[in-house]
C-alpha cells in the first residue's frame, strides 16, 4: 500500500481545518449527513471561538489512476500560541500542506510555520486557497511564496476549500508529489509518540507514527525514554472516528494505541516506543519540551474550595499537558496555583476551560514572563535564579542583575504602516533588526523585543496601527539584562504581592500612576477610604484614594418590596463573594488584569 | 388592598397599575363596569381568604394605583361586605392612600362612615416644574385643599408622601418643599428619596440622557436636610424615610418592618403569613377571571439564614433597630454574622444605642451596603 504522511500548516485562518473537511469528504472519510464545518475542530471551545486549539490525526483511504493510497494527515492550528503543536506534527509527516489565503497572502505565521517545515525536511505543496473569494489575487500570492519562501510559483495549486475548486488536483500532488515513508519494516520497532489524549474510560490514548519495524495488539511495548512498559489492549486509525485496526501496524503508518496507561505524564510526548522483547538500539530525536511564556495564578473564589481547583486543574492537564501547574501561596490571596502557558490565549483557553468543564470559580492574576536574577550571595559568589512571579523576586540587596526574556519579532505590514510600527517598538525598547521586501506593497520588519512589553496589548496595537493587515511571530532568544525593578502594590496599607509587576526604572513612575488609577475605576468604593499606593522598594512613587461610599440607601421598603429588595441586597453580597478579599478590601478579578493595561 | 387604577401613570412609578377614570375616558375598556368588575372580584378574594384565615386585622390599608378613583357607590359596597364580615372589628387604624386630585366631600363622607381614619396624600413636591419632572399630574394647591375636605370629614391622622433629589431640585428648593408641608400640619410624613426604578419612564429618561440625576453629595445635603428641619419641627424619625409626630407612626408599615403577617388583596399585592410570601399576579384581567383564590406570582418560604437576613434587613431600617435580647434570640450563635457586626460597628455604621442595635447617622446614607453585609 502506498503511504503519504503529511500535516496542513498556515496562517490563522487561512482555511486549513476547511481545506480538510473537503479532503474528508472527497475521499469519503465523512459522509454527507456527517459532515459540518471544520468538523476536525471537535472542542466546544473550538467551534465557538472558530479556531483550531488541537491538531488532529486523521487517515482516509484514495484511490488514483488505479492505485490506492493510505492518506495520514494532521490539522494543526494557526495561531502563534501552538507553534509547538505544529512542530510535533510535522515530525511525524514526510510533507506539508502550506495553505495561504488568496486575499491575505503570506503572513507572519505562513513563513514561521514553512520554515519550521522546511528546516524538517519535508516536501512542501503549496496551496493558495480561496479564490472563490472576488477579492482573491492568487497569482500575485504564489508571486509571495516563491519570494519570501523561494517556492516555486508553480508549484502554487489554487482552490477553495469552500467550494471545492481544485481539490482534485491537490490529492493528486498528494500522492504524485510528496514521498513515501521510508520506514524499515524488518528493523527493530521505533514508533514516536507525537500526541496523547486522556479518556475517561480507557486511559490515555497514545497517537503515534509508526517509523520503523511493526506493532500489533498483544505487544508488550516500552517507552524509551521514561523505561516503562505496557502491553497494548487496542490499536487504530482515525477515519475520522476511531475505527480498530486487527492487522499489524506497518513502518509508515499512523494510529493511536491503548495499553491501560493511566495518566499523562506516565508517557512523555516525543517518547519512542519500541518492543520490550526486541528494543530498539536508539531512541528517535524527540521534542524538545514547549517553551511556557507567560505565567499566573489561579486562586479559588466563591464557594470554590482550593482542594475543588487543584482536582480540576489535574483533570485538565490530563487533556493538555502543555501548561505547567504549581502550589502556590501568597500573602494576599491564600493558597493557588502558579501555572505556566505557552501564551496568552493558551491562558485563557485553560481558564475558560477550567471553569467550564469543573465548573470552579477563580480569579486570575495578570500574567507574567519569567525573569532570571543574578544573585550575589554572601559568601561571594553569583548564581542565577528564575522566577516566575514577581512576588518572589529576592530582596533586592542580594540582587545584581534582573534577566528578562527578549524575543525575535517578526512583522509582516503594509509599507504605509512602517513608521507607525517602528515608533511603537521603539516605546517597547525594541531593537531594530532588519528589514524586508515581501512584495511591492509588503514588507517583513524584525525586531527584538522584551518578550513583557510585547504579550499584552501588541498585537492589538499592531493590528489597528496596520488597519488589520498587519501580523506577527515571536520566537525566544534568550535573556537579557536591563534596568528593572519591581514594583510593588499597596490597597489601604497592605501590600498585595499578586499586583506586583517587574517594569523597566525609566517607566515604572509612569506605570505606577497608570496601574493606581485602573485600580481606582476597577475596586468598587467601601464603607470606608481606600489609599492606594504604588511603590519601589518601600519608596511611595504615586498614590490614589478611592472615597468612600456615599450614598447607597434603597427609599422605600414596603410589603411588595421585601423580596425584590432582598434579592437585590443578596446580589450586591453575591457579587462580593466573586471578588479576593485582601485585608478588608475586596478586589474583583478584573482588578488583577488591570496591571498589564498600560494605558498609553 | 391593591386598587390598580391610576387617571395617569407618574414617571416615577413602578406600581402595576392601568390609566382609568371615573368616567371612562380612557377607552371603552376602562370606567365603571371594570371597576365594578374589579371590586366584585376583590370582594371574592376577601370572602375566599376569610375561609382559611381568621382575618382580625389591626389595620387596613388601601393603596395602589389610586383607590380614591373608585366610585363611591362601589367603595361603599367594599366597606359595607368588610364591616359586614367583621373585618373592622378589631381595627385601630384604616388607611387610604389619595390623590389630591380626586379627594371629594362625598367620597370623604363615604370613606369616614366606613371607618377609614387616616389618609395619606401624595404630595411629593409642591413645586410645579419639579411635579412636571415628575409627570405628577395635580395643582399643588390639590394638597391643600384635600387635606382641608379630610380634616373637615373627620380624619385626624393624616400623612404626607414628599419625594426628594428630582433632577433640577435644590436644597433650598427641599426647603421650600417643606415648610409648605409642615405648613399643613400632617401628623406623618412620608419623604423619599427618589428612586430609577426599572421598567420606568424616568429610568429611560435618565438613560436616554434626557434627565440628570441629582448629584450624590447634594443629595446626602438634601436629606441631612429634611431629617434637620423635620427634627426641629417636633416629628420623630422612625423608619429610614418616614417621620411621625408622637404616637401616630403607621402601624400598617410597621407590620412590615417588624416581620409579622398580613394579607394583601388585588393584582400585584403581596402577602406574608408566618415566613411565606407571595404575590398575585400584576394583571388585571388574569385577576378578574380568576376563581376562588387569585393566580400567584412569586412564592416563596426561606431557609433559616434568608430569613434570618431578611429578618434583620427590615429591622434595622426602623430607627430604634433592633434590641439586644431580640437579637440575641434572632442570632444566637451565628458568628458569621456577629462578626459582620462588629465590623460594622467598628466602621461606624451600626451602634448600640439604649440596649438596641441601630444605624448610625453615616449607616443612614449607606442602608444598603450596611444590610447587604448582614444577609
Ligand atoms: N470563501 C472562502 N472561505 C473559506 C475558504 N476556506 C476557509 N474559509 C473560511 O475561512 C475561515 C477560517 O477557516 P478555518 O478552516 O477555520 O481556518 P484555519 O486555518 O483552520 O484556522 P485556525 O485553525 O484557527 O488556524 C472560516 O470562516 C472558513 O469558512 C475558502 O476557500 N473560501
Ligand atoms: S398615582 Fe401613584 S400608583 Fe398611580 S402612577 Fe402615580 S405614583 Fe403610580
Ligand atoms: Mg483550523
Amino acid at each position: 500500500m502506498n503511504i503519504r504522511n503529511f500535516c496542513i500548516i498556515a496562517h490563522i485562518d487561512h482555511g486549513k481545518s476547511t481545506l480538510a473537511d473537503r479532503l474528508l469528504q472527497r475521499t469519503g472519510a465523512i459522509s454527507e449527513r456527517d459532515m459540518r464545518e471544520q468538523v476536525l475542530d471537535g472542542m466546544d471551545l473550538e467551534r465557538e471561538r472558530g479556531i483550531t486549539i488541537k491538531a488532529s490525526a486523521v487517515s482516509v483511504h484514495y484511490e488514483l489512476e488505479g492505485q490506492k493510497y493510505l492518506l495520514n494527515f494532521i490539522d494543526t492550528p494557526g495561531h502563534v500560541d501552538f507553534h509547538y503543536e505544529v512542530s510535533r506534527a510535522l515530525t511525524a509527516c514526510e510533507g506539508a500542506i502550506l495553505v495561504v489565503d488568496a486575499t491575505q497572502g503570506v503572513e507572519a505565521q505562513t513563513v514561521a510555520n514553512a520554515y519550521m517545515a522546511i528546516d524538517a525536511n519535508l516536501e512542501i505543496i503549496p496551496v493558495v486557497n480561496k479564490v472563490d473569494l472576488p477579492s482573491a489575487r492568487p497569482e500575485e500570492v504564489a508571486l509571495e511564496i516563491e519570494h519570501v519562501l523561494g517556492i516555486n510559483a508553480n508549484e502554487c495549486i489554487f482552490c477553495s476549500a469552500k467550494t471545492g475548486q481544485g481539490i482534485d488536483e491537490l490529492l493528486a500532488a498528494i500522492c504524485k508529489r510528496l514521498p513515501g515513508p521510508k520506514g524499515d519494516e524488518s528493523a527493530k520497532t521505533q514508533a514516536l509518540i507525537f500526541d496523547s489524549e486522556y479518556d475517561d474510560y480507557r486511559g490515555v490514548i497514545v497517537y503515534f507514527r509508526l517509523f520503523n519495524g511493526r506493532l500489533k495488539v498483544g505487544d508488550k511495548v516500552r517507552t524509551m525514554g521514561t523505561g516503562r512498559t505496557y502491553s497494548i489492549t487496542e490499536m487504530g486509525k482515525f477515519m475520522p472516528k476511531m475505527v480498530l485496526q486487527k492487522e499489524p501496524f506497518e513502518a509508515g503508518e499512523v494510529g493511536y494505541m491503548v495499553a491501560a496507561i493511566k495518566t499523562l505524564d506516565d508517557v512523555h510526548i516525543g517518547d519512542t516506543l519500541t518492543l520490550d522483547l526486541y528494543p530498539a538500539d536508539a531512541a528517535l530525536e524527540g521534542y524538545r519540551e514547549p517553551q511556557r511564556m507567560v505565567f499566573c495564578d489561579f486562586y479559588p473564589v466563591g464557594d470554590t474550595q482550593f482542594d475543588a481547583l487543584r482536582d480540576a486543574i489535574e483533570r485538565l492537564h490530563l487533556n493538555d499537558a502543555s501548561f505547567t501547574f504549581a502550589p502556590q501561596n501568597s500573602d494576599a490571596l491564600g493558597f493557588g496555583f502558579r501555572c505556566g502557558f505557552l501564551g496568552l490565549l493558551h491562558m485563557d483557553i485553560v481558564q475558560e476551560r477550567l471553569e467550564r468543564e469543573s465548573n470552579v470559580q477563580l480569579v486570575q492574576t495578570a500574567p507574567t514572563v519569567t525573569y532570571e536574577i543574578l544573585l550575589h550571595s554572601a559568601d561571594g559568589t553569583d548564581r542565577v535564579v528564575q522566577i516566575t512571579n514577581p512576588a518572589d523576586l529576592p530582596d533586592v540587596a542580594a540582587v545584581r542583575e534582573i534577566r528578562e526574556p527578549i524575543v525575535k519579532v517578526e512583522i509582516i505590514t503594509p509599507n504605509d504602516c512602517i513608521g507607525d510600527l517602528m515608533k511603537l517598538c521603539e516605546a517597547r525598547r525594541g531593537i531594530y533588526k532588519s528589514q524586508r521586501y515581501l512584495s511591492e506593497t509588503r514588507q517583513i520588519l524584525d525586531y527584538e523585543l522584551p518578550l513583557a512589553e510585547i504579550i499584552y496589548d501588541f498585537y492589538d496595537k499592531l493590528k489597528s496601527f496596520t488597519r488589520g493587515y498587519g501580523t506577527m511571530d515571536y520566537a525566544l532568544l534568550g535573556f537579557r539584562a536591563d534596568r528593572l525593578v519591581k514594583l510593588d502594590i499597596l490597597v489601604n496599607g497592605d501590600r498585595v504581592d499578586a499586583l506586583s509587576v517587574i517594569v523597566h526604572r525609566d517607566k515604572a513612575e509612569y506605570r505606577g500612576r497608570a496601574l493606581l488609577k485602573r485600580l481606582k475605576e476597577k475596586i468598587d468604593r467601601h464603607l470606608f477610604e481606600i489609599p492606594l499606593q504604588a511603590a519601589i522598594g518601600g519608596k511611595v512613587i504615586a498614590r490614589e484614594t478611592i472615597s468612600a461610599m456615599r450614598k447607597n440607601v434603597t427609599a422605600k421598603c414596603y410589603g411588595g418590596d421585601v423580596s425584590r429588595k432582598r434579592k437585590l441586597l443578596e446580589k450586591q453580597k453575591e457579587g462580593k463573594k466573586r471578588m479576593k478579599r485582601v485585608g478588608t478590601v475586596d478586589i474583583p478579578q478584573e482588578a488583577f488584569m488591570a496591571v498589564l493595561e498600560p494605558g498609553e | 388592598m391593591h386598587i390598580p387604577f391610576c387617571f395617569h401613570k407618574c414617571h416615577y412609578c413602578d406600581f402595576y397599575s392601568l390609566p382609568d377614570s371615573p368616567t371612562g375616558i380612557n377607552g371603552p375598556a376602562a370606567g365603571s363596569d371594570r371597576q365594578s368588575a374589579f371590586v366584585d372580584r376583590l370582594l371574592k378574594e376577601i370572602r375566599f381568604q376569610a375561609q382559611r384565615y381568621t382575618l382580625r386585622p389591626r389595620t387596613v390599608f388601601f393603596g395602589g394605583g389610586t383607590p380614591t378613583l373608585l366610585e363611591a357607590e362601589l367603595w361603599k359596597k367594599i366597606l359595607e361586605t368588610m364591616r359586614q364580615m367583621g373585618l373592622l372589628d378589631d381595627v385601630a387604624e384604616f388607611t387610604v392612600e389619595a390623590n389630591p386630585e380626586t379627594l371629594h366631600e362625598n367620597l370623604l363622607t363615604v370613606l369616614v362612615q366606613g371607618g377609614v381614619n387616616r389618609i395619606s396624600i401624595g404630595a411629593q413636591s409642591f413645586n410645579v416644574t419639579h411635579l412636571k419632572t415628575l409627570e405628577r399630574w395635580h395643582e399643588p394647591a390639590s394638597v391643600t385643599r384635600a387635606v382641608t375636605l379630610a380634616r373637615k370629614a373627620g380624619i385626624a391622622n393624616i400623612n404626607l408622601d414628599l419625594i426628594f433629589a428630582i433632577p433640577g431640585q435644590t436644597p433650598d428648593d427641599v426647603r421650600d418643599d417643606l415648610s409648605q408641608a409642615l405648613h399643613l400640619q400632617p401628623d406623618h410624613i412620608s419623604c423619599y428619596g427618589l428612586t430609577y426604578e426599572p421598567n420606568t419612564a424616568l429610568t429611560q429618561r435618565q438613560r436616554a440622557g434626557q434627565i440628570q440625576p441629582v448629584d450624590e453629595e447634594i443629595e446626602r445635603r438634601m436629606y441631612g436636610l429634611v431629617r434637620q428641619i423635620l427634627a426641629q419641627t417636633g416629628y420623630e424619625h422612625y423608619e429610614i424615610s418616614n417621620w411621625a409626630r408622637p404616637g401616630r407612626q403607621c402601624l400598617h408599615n410597621l407590620v412590615y418592618w417588624e416581620n409579622d403577617s398580613w394579607l394583601g388583596f388585588g393584582p400585584s399585592a403581596a402577602s406574608h403569613v408566618q415566613g411565606r410570601r407571595w404575590k398575585n399576579v400584576p394583571h388585571l384581567g388574569a385577576y378578574i377571571s380568576s376563581v376562588a383564590s387569585a393566580p400567584v406570582a412569586d412564592e416563596e418560604e426561606l431557609d433559616v439564614n434568608r430569613h434570618v437576613g431578611e429578618v434583620l434587613m427590615l429591622r434595622l431600617r426602623l430607627r430604634a433597630g433592633a434590641e439586644r435580647s431580640w437579637l440575641n434570640a434572632l442570632l444566637r450563635d451565628d458568628h458569621a454574622r456577629w462578626d459582620k457586626v462588629r465590623d460594622l460597628e467598628r466602621l461606624g455604621m451600626l451602634a448600640w444605642r439604649d440596649d438596641h442595635l441601630q444605624l448610625t447617622e453615616e449607616g443612614l446614607y449607606v442602608a444598603d451596603a450596611v444590610i447587604s453585609q448582614l444577609l
